[in-house]
């Protein structure tokens, strides 16, 4: 995930926190209150919401840090357990994590005209709710992947690993699932749709493919030519790059796309809750929903995928997304036998070989 | 008049209300418990079955028990999206094998490798249903039960429990109403023969005293029974009372016929002699109307107070001396001696005091006037059951014949005289209305006796 492009932010204070990066946004008229957020996103993305929402909120100033979802998780786990108040909305994609604390109590319930309009899977118990909708793509490079090349499915993925092996040997990247939350939840639930799965990480270990942390460093080494294809990658991410004119193609894989929905609460101890529902609210607006498919995520619930993206029909695409969702089934995902089989079995694939 | 008591319709309105309230309270409590043990029933199955599927994935894999919890376990609990969902498994030897390690198992279960338990608690401060079955391993590296733990939030069993009392409740809130609307129809349609019997009295002529011709079901046939029966009395009281009021207008009319020719002579008359003569006549016949009117109006008050005042003890020895001290300026007229023969103590009897006063001295003026020459003896006897009043004189008495007779009204036993024909009959009123007999007898010494013969007054010692 790429951290820390400071220049272009104007009223930036960025403070080295032990647990992530944190941004400071003053508030635009005579300062009454205060929301910390504590989340897991790029500040590209974020920044946008939290300016629009202080349009509206003018009162109020904002501080974001951002961190690993990993270490968001341990932290957040760690201050539920003593009571402590750590921020007024937390949201983290690794969508799990959140249910996990929301299930054991660390969250605490809202309810609006705003959170009614959250989709079915992306509202748990009126405490956890999806604000984002990323559906997990392949990118290439354009450049120097020909257009034949290109993987639609993952059969076709699979097919292009064992017919041009020496091609694309050490040119194909994914997550890290050991490393990565969001690479392991990703990697769940492709185990749990596809048979394909096991055999493209299998066609993955044959070709050395390059393990990642995060979708960012793929998606500079896909830009650069270090690597050809990345898979998994977060569509919002990509097709940022995608906009700015980096040479890349973006695929919404045909055979089934997951969808990521980023998930927010507000914390059981907040020191300002109010703050943090309105931010909520604000994320699960039109207008905060339309900020973020325009400037922070591209991809919106309900609308066709953006320009410039290789995706099916409009009509079959919502056949296609399979939304991650939030509920009690996240739960198996955490689980530690579960997450430990889920590793050997990914460790043999790749050492298979 | 009596303050005014509640409507029959709000009396019978009210109760059935407050019956039906309290069924419909006694209904939601059962309702309530009925469906708070379907919910249980239906959501303690899902988490069983959630608890069996990880059950069922529980093997032994380098030398250690591993589970590979199912995504379907929970999307099973899943059914009702918004619960919160906690599980464990415990291996054989007591230790957490993966889920939440703080999720308590019961000592009982842990060993004991008994069939599914379903329990409630608590957890991380909410309401919790937990699931717990065991689970045999059997491998040379753990051998021994397992126990798997699920356990869910209440809400949906309560959402299911609320629904399904609010469903019964609606029920029974209908049939509560249909029933008091019925209740108040049928009320209204009970109550109609009375309305009936209200309106019939009320349209009736004030001198319409002829039973009521209505139909009325049986419970309210005695009323109408008691209101006929109270108007035949009332009929009979006013024929009486008019019959009495004619007898009055005749009886005084002749008299002051003849009064009115008596004063004419005496008018006219100028011989000194024949005038005396003329006023003692006059004289004569003022005393006799005196006496009838007198005894008129005694009967009148007679029949009045028999209608009116109830029976109190009374001493008949006291009420006799009485009777005889009224009695004695007429006896000493006539020279007559009055005796007086009863003990000095008190001889009790139920009964209105004025009117026996009125009877006694009737039964003893009627001696001074018709019979006695010389003497008249009154006598008390009391007997075990009864007590008797014996009013005697030495005169001829009535014939035998003329016995039935003397006690109607305007009876005379002969034609001249200055009796007026109530006396006997005022007596025999009195001793009617006393549920006394009057008898007459020709006693030994040739004394003429009127008896008065009284039950005993009951629980009244003399």
């Amino acid at each position: 995930m790429s951290r820390g492009i400071l220049a272009c932010l104007l009223m930036l204070l960025s403070v080295p926190a032990v647990a992530g990066t944190s941004y400071e946004f003053k508030a635009k008229s005579a300062e009454a209150g205060h929301l910390r957020i504590e989340g897991s996103g790029d500040i590209e993305a974020i920044e946008p919401l939290i300016r629009d929402f202080q349009e509206l909120e003018t009162t109020l100033s904002v501080t974001y840090v951002d961190s690993l979802t990993n270490d968001l998780y341990g932290m957040m786990q760690e201050a539920c357990a003593r009571g402590e108040t750590v921020a007024d909305l937390v949201f983290s994609s690794s969508a799990d994590h959140m249910v996990k604390l929301a299930n054991d109590g660390c969250a605490q319930p809202h309810a609006s005209p705003q959170t009614a309009r959250a989709p079915p899977f992306a509202n748990w118990h009126d405490e956890v709710f999806g604000f984002s909708f990323e559906p997990a793509v392949i990118v290439y490079n354009r450049n120097l992947v020909p257009p034949a090349d290109v993987p639609r499915s993952r059969d076709q993925m699979v097919d292009l690993l064992r017919n041009k092996a020496a091609a694309y040997d050490t040119r194909i990247g994914t997550y890290d699932i050991a490393r990565s939350g969001i690479g392991y939840l990703f990697g769940f639930f492709d185990a749990q749709q596809s048979s394909a799965f096991g055999r493209m990480m299998e066609g993955f270990g044959r070709a050395h493919a390059g393990l990642y942390c995060c979708t960012g460093e793929l998606l500079r080494d896909i830009e650069s030519g270090k690597i050809l294809i990345g898979y998994n990658l977060l569509g919002s991410y990509a097709y940022g790059r995608f906009k700015a004119g980096a040479p890349i193609g973006i695929v919404l894989p045909r055979d089934y796309t997951l969808v990521l929905s980023r998930a927010a609460f507000v914390p059981a101890h907040a020191a300002n809750p109010q703050a943090g529902k309105k931010f909520l609210d604000y994320l699960l607006s039109l207008r905060g929903q339309q900020m973020a498919a325009e400037k922070s995520f591209f991809f919106a619930y309900g609308q066709a995928a953006p320009e410039g993206v290789d995706a099916a029909e409009p009509g079959l695409q919502s056949g296609i997304y399979r939304p991650i969702p939030l509920g009690p089934a996240l739960l198996a995902v955490t689980d530690r036998h579960k997450k430990a089989r889920l590793l050997k079995e990914w460790n043999q694939s790749f050492q298979a070989q | 008049m009596a303050g005014k008591t509640p409507s029959l319709f709000w009396r019978l309105t009210t109760a059935i209300s407050l019956g039906l309230l309290l069924g419909a309270g006694i209904l939601a409590y059962a309702a309530y418990n009925y469906a708070h043990t379907a919910a249980d029933d239906a959501y303690d199955r899902l988490l069983l079955g959630a608890a069996s599927q990880i059950g069922e994935t529980i093997r032994v894999e380098d030398q250690a028990i591993t589970t590979d919890i199912p995504v379907s376990a929970f999307e099973t609990l899943s059914v009702s999206r918004q619960e919160r969902v906690y599980y464990r498994v415990v291996g054989p030897d007591g230790a957490s094998l993966t889920g939440y390690d703080d999720l308590q198992v019961p000592q009982n279960l842990l060993r004991a490798g008994s069939g599914p338990k379903v329990w409630d608690a608590t957890f991380k401060g909410y309401p919790v249903r937990i699931a717990a079955i065991s689970h045999y391993v059997s491998d040379p590296a753990a051998t021994g039960w397992a126990t798997i733990l699920v356990a869910q939030t209440r809400d949906a069993r309560n959402a299911l429990a609320r629904e399904l009392t609010l469903r019964a409740m609606a029920l029974v809130g209908i049939m509560s109403i249909i029933a008091l609307v019925g209740v108040v129809l049928a009320t209204r349609y009970a109550l109609r023969p009375l309305h009936r019997i209200e309106q019939a009295l009320g349209s009736r002529d004030p001198n319409d005293l002829t039973p009521l011709d209505i139909r009325a079901p049986v419970e309210i046939e005695g009323l109408t029974q008691s209101i006929n029966h109270f108007m035949e009395r009332l009929s009979e009281r006013m024929d009486s009372l008019q019959s009495m009021i004619a007898d009055a207008a005749h009886q005084i009319r002749t008299p002051i016929t003849a009064l009115t020719a008596q004063v004419e002579l005496l008018k006219r008359e100028t011989v000194p002699a024949k005038r005396k003569h003329h006023l003692t006549r006059v004289v004569a016949r003022t005393a006799q109307i005196g006496r009838l009117v007198s005894q008129l109006l005694s009967h009148a008050m007679v029949s009045h107070r028999a209608q009116s005042i109830t029976a109190s003890p009374i001493d008949l020895v006291d009420l006799a001396n009485k009777a005889v001290a009224d009695a004695i300026p007429a006896a000493m007229d006539r020279d007559i001696s009055v005796e007086m023969n009863a003990g000095p103590q008190p001889v009790f009897i139920e009964g209105d005091p004025v009117s026996l006063r009125e009877a006694i001295r009737n039964i003893i003026e009627n001696a001074v006037h018709h019979g006695a020459k010389t003497k008249i003896t009154i006598g008390i006897e009391a007997k075990e059951s009864h007590v008797v009043l014996v009013i005697g004189d030495d005169g001829p008495g009535i014939p035998a014949g003329q016995w039935p007779d003397v006690t109607r009204r305007f009876f005379r036993a002969s034609a001249e005289g200055v009796g007026s024909g109530l006396g006997l009959a005022i007596a025999a009123d009195v001793a009617k209305n006393h549920g006394a007999q009057l008898e007459f007898a020709q006693g030994e010494n040739g004394m003429f006796l009127v008896r008065m013969i009284f039950l005993r007054a009951s629980g009244v010692s003399s």
